[in-house]
Order: structure tokens, then C-alpha cells, then sequence
């Protein structure tokens, strides 16, 4: 019993955590922090390599967290020390919902996606690693 | 895990290069790389930001303007005077030559259509844009707005033209009538497009599982495509159906132009474009909804922009000698060379990392060789 406890609790938060972003459809991506998770979806999906694309993402803010005043997205290539070569625009749709415009991964490979959350505090960065084309 | 199956299966097939047991590195895994080089030819798709894109009165009118020379400020040079028909819509010259020298290669204009950023430095974001631009280059054709309207007004064959592609004669604002040749012009550029080469039969052939069909493939083409995917990485950058991902590098060429002169490449290039008023933001795209701006209304000006230059597609590749921004590079063996031998000290500190000298052997050299003679309509004589 002991065992499964633990198993028991993260189930409840695997179920709470799939309620963040449920608008955005099926294939939504999440990235959990203490304070936010973030659920996100490319269009077009898969993403392509060498074409504009946007993403809607939405964040859920965990224990009264307070929504960041400001979101930028952007994206690096680590293995080749670069960014895109355009600088997204992201426009909030409200409670917690946005969109942003704008990025294209111009070279097939290993890309690190970035949400950045600037509030009053230090920038809370939301990474996830995606490999593309 | 790489699994030589399929390809080292179609190697062995009777007929494929004397049905000797090949070494051919291609791979199950390189299959939807090889795949992303096509389908060719493109479908069409008509340019939302020139209302007289596809059509057919404007393609013609486009033509004829492109071989007139009455658009040049002296009446001695057109546009096809630089972008010769004969070769591949390029000059044979390392840097153009219009009513001035220029500073940079003659770029082909086969599958022009296909671009996102125009020009070696992409200071255009549309083929109408960059066909007004040298129009007014005084190093190029060295006209004006008031002259290219006082010509296309009243040189009678150029008015009917006009009319034709337009609906309606010439109106009295000049920027807007030379803006119309332009789009005219880029309607033309847009029919250019290179027929379909060896490389495609070869992809088409995999796409549908045809392995006799694929096994046709010369086996030195199929190792040089395997090092553009391999060590190379080549299709990092020359990636997708015209084998450019339409962007920018540093790949360690000069910039130096003459002794105190630096050719600052993307980074005067998107200067350049934020400017114009010819840009997609401005009153000249003919797409209300500038649906078709979302990269003019993004891109990123930074400090790493400094140096590079489009990134060149290699479709009939053997016809547009000299080669790089510089036509410094006269033919494919001393660009394989300049790949091979990179100068590692030159790159520029933000350039892109993933470049190392790739330290080819001559028998590589001629399998890259034989792979880019395939992105041609014919078998290129050999450098």
C-alpha cells in the first residue's frame, strides 16, 4: 500500500495537469513548473523545416501563481549557437491564453524552445527540446 | 540504428552499376530527407502580394519588358543583357556588369518563384520588389520612376502591353506604373522553372517503393548524396525541393570588396528592406491582409547577420558558374574545395558553428561531384 501511494498522487496530478490547455486539442504539448504549466500547439504540426509556423500555447497557474505581465517565445539551436531568424510576436487572448507568430526553424535539428515569463521577479523560463525534420 | 537495407538491396539490383556489390552508405533513415528534396516540379502558387501574378497577359508583357532595353536609363541594357536565357539566366561573370561594375555575382534566375528573400543579401521580400530594384540601380540600369513611365506611356507597344496585363492603359502616377513593370517582370520570373533531372526520377522512385526504378540512380551519385546527408551535412542549409532553406550563412567567404570596403551582406541587407517602401509592409502589396509579410513583419536584425549571404539552391547548378556571392570561385571543384579546406580562424565569430573543414578525399569530391551533376536537367560536361 505503502508502494502505491505514490503512484496514487501522481495519477491525481497527471489528471489535474491534463485539464491545462484542453482548447488546444489533441496533440497539445506540456511543460510543468513549480509555479506554471504550460500546454502548447504548433500550426501547422508536425512543424516544418524552413516555414513559418505559430503557436497557440495556454498557461495554468499552479497555487495562486499570478499570470506573467509579460510572454515571449523564441527558439535556439544549442549544437549550432544560434536562434531563428525572426523574432516572434506573441498577443494574449485572455485567461491565460496566447498565441504566438512569427518562428521558423530554418535548419533541420535539434531545437530548444523557449517561453519566457516576465512578471515583477527574476524571468521564469519554459524549455522543451524538439527535434524538427 | 542505421540500417543499410533498402538502398544497399537497390545497389545489388541487376543493372545497377554492373551489379557490383556497392558500398553505399545511404541508409533507411535518409529517407525522408531525400524525400523533402522534392516533389519537382513545384506546384504553382500565385503571389498574394501581385495581383497580376500567374496571369497570362502579364507573363507576356513580363517577357518582352525583360528583353527590352528602353527600360535602361541609356537604352543599352536589359534585364536579360546581365540574366542571359542561355545561361540559365546568370552571366558567366564572377561580378555583374551593368551600366557600372557591380560588387557580387549575377545570380541565376531559374526557380526564382520558389525564394523567400531576394537577392545575396535578401534586401527584397518579394520578385516584384527586387525586379524594380535594378530598374533604379544606377550600377545596373540607371533609371528612374519618371523615365520608366514616361517609356512604358509612350512607346505604343509598351502601353498595349501594359493595358493588357493591367485592364487599363498607364495611369499619372509614375511610382505606381514602374512598380506595374516590375510586377509584370516577376510574373515572367515566376514561369522559370528547371525541369525535372536524374536526382528526381531517383526520389520519385523511392517515394513509391520503386527499387528497379531507384537502382537506375548512378552508384556515385547515390554516395555523393549519402556524404551531402552524412559528414557533409550539407542539406543542413541546402535542404527542401530547390535544395535552399532560402535563408543566410557564413561560410567563411570574403566580404572585402576593396581596401576599406566590407560587403555587409544580410546585415545591410535586412537594413535595406526595413526601409523600403517597397517592402510587404508598404502600400505596394497588392494583398490587403499582408498575409504574406509575416517574415518582413519578424526579421531579426542582429550582429551574426553581418557576412552571410543567401544560401544559393543548386538545382542546374553547373550552368551558373562562377559561384558564391563574390563569383569568386569559378567552378564546383574549387567550391567543394573551399568546403573542404574551410579556414576554420575566418569564420565569423557568430557564423555558424556546425562548419568544419570536411577534409574531402578525391574520390568523395568526385561522388559530390556526380551527385550535383544529377540536380541537372542533363549530364553537365565535367569541370
Amino acid at each position: 500500500m505503502r508502494r502505491l501511494l505514490p503512484l496514487a498522487v501522481g495519477l491525481l496530478a497527471s489528471g489535474s495537469a491534463l485539464a491545462c490547455g484542453e482548447t488546444l486539442g489533441a496533440g497539445a504539448q506540456r511543460i510543468d513548473s513549480a509555479q506554471f504549466q504550460l500546454a502548447y500547439k504548433p500550426t501547422p504540426t508536425p512543424i516544418p523545416v524552413g516555414q513559418h509556423f505559430a503557436i497557440d500555447f495556454v498557461l495554468c497557474p499552479r497555487d495562486g501563481a499570478a499570470l506573467p505581465a509579460e510572454v515571449r517565445v523564441d527558439a535556439t539551436m544549442p549544437e549550432h549557437k544560434h536562434g531563428m531568424n525572426y523574432r516572434p510576436s506573441v498577443v494574449s487572448r485572455g485567461a491565460g491564453a496566447y498565441r504566438a507568430e512569427g518562428l521558423m526553424f530554418h535548419m533541420p535539428g535539434r531545437w530548444e524552445l523557449v517561453f519566457e515569463l516576465r512578471g515583477s521577479g527574476a524571468p521564469l523560463r519554459l524549455t522543451q527540446s524538439l527535434q524538427v525534420g | 540504428m542505421r540500417l543499410p537495407t533498402l538502398f544497399l538491396l537497390l545497389a545489388l539490383l541487376p543493372g545497377a552499376a554492373g551489379a557490383q556489390p556497392l558500398a553505399s552508405p545511404l541508409h533507411d533513415d535518409d529517407i525522408p530527407r531525400i524525400l523533402a528534396f522534392g516533389p519537382w516540379p513545384p506546384a504553382p502558387v500565385r503571389d498574394p502580394s501581385n495581383r497580376v501574378s500567374g496571369q497570362p497577359a502579364a507573363i507576356a508583357f513580363g517577357a518582352t519588358l525583360f528583353h527590352d532595353p528602353r527600360l535602361s536609363h541609356d537604352g543599352s541594357l536589359s534585364c536579360a543583357s546581365c540574366h542571359h536565357p542561355a545561361r540559365a539566366f546568370s552571366d558567366g561573370l564572377p561580378r555583374a556588369q551593368g551600366l557600372q561594375p557591380g560588387i557580387r555575382n549575377t545570380p541565376g534566375l531559374a526557380n526564382v518563384s520558389q525564394q523567400r528573400w531576394f537577392g545575396w543579401d535578401g534586401a527584397n521580400d518579394s520578385l516584384w520588389a527586387q525586379s524594380l530594384r535594378p530598374l533604379l540601380d544606377a550600377r545596373e540600369m540607371g533609371g528612374s520612376l519618371p523615365q520608366l513611365a514616361r517609356t512604358l506611356c509612350s512607346q505604343p507597344d509598351l502601353r498595349e502591353g501594359y493595358r493588357k496585363a493591367f485592364g487599363q492603359a498607364p495611369g499619372v502616377d509614375d511610382e505606381r506604373v514602374a512598380v506595374d513593370a516590375a510586377k509584370a517582370l516577376a510574373a515572367y520570373q515566376e514561369t522559370l522553372l528547371t525541369p525535372r533531372t536524374p536526382f528526381d526520377d531517383f526520389r520519385d522512385a523511392v517515394a513509391r517503393g520503386d527499387r528497379a526504378a531507384a537502382a537506375a540512380y548512378p552508384a556515385a551519385a547515390q554516395r555523393g548524396l549519402a556524404l551531402f546527408l552524412g559528414r557533409g551535412r550539407c542539406h543542413v542549409c541546402h535542404g527542401g525541393p530547390t535544395f535552399s532553406n532560402g535563408e543566410f550563412s557564413d561560410i567563411g567567404m570574403p566580404f572585402f570588396i576593396a581596401k576599406g570596403q566590407v560587403d555587409p551582406g544580410r546585415h545591410g541587407g535586412i537594413q535595406a528592406l526595413q526601409r523600403s517602401r517597397y517592402n510587404l509592409l508598404g502600400p505596394f502589396n497588392d494583398d490587403a491582409a499582408r498575409s504574406s509579410a509575416t517574415g518582413t513583419r519578424h526579421v531579426l536584425l542582429e550582429h551574426r547577420h553581418f557576412g552571410e549571404f543567401k544560401v544559393p539552391g543548386l538545382r542546374n547548378l553547373a550552368r551558373t558558374a562562377p559561384y558564391m556571392h563574390d563569383g569568386s570561385l569559378k567552378d564546383l571543384r574549387e567550391v567543394l574545395r573551399h568546403y573542404s579546406e574551410l579556414d576554420e580562424n575566418r569564420l565569423h565569430a557568430d557564423g555558424e558553428a556546425i562548419l568544419v573543414p570536411l577534409r574531402l578525399s578525391e574520390a568523395e569530391t568526385e561522388d559530390l561531384l556526380a551527385f550535383l551533376d544529377s540536380l541537372n536537367e542533363a549530364p553537365a560536361p565535367r569541370q
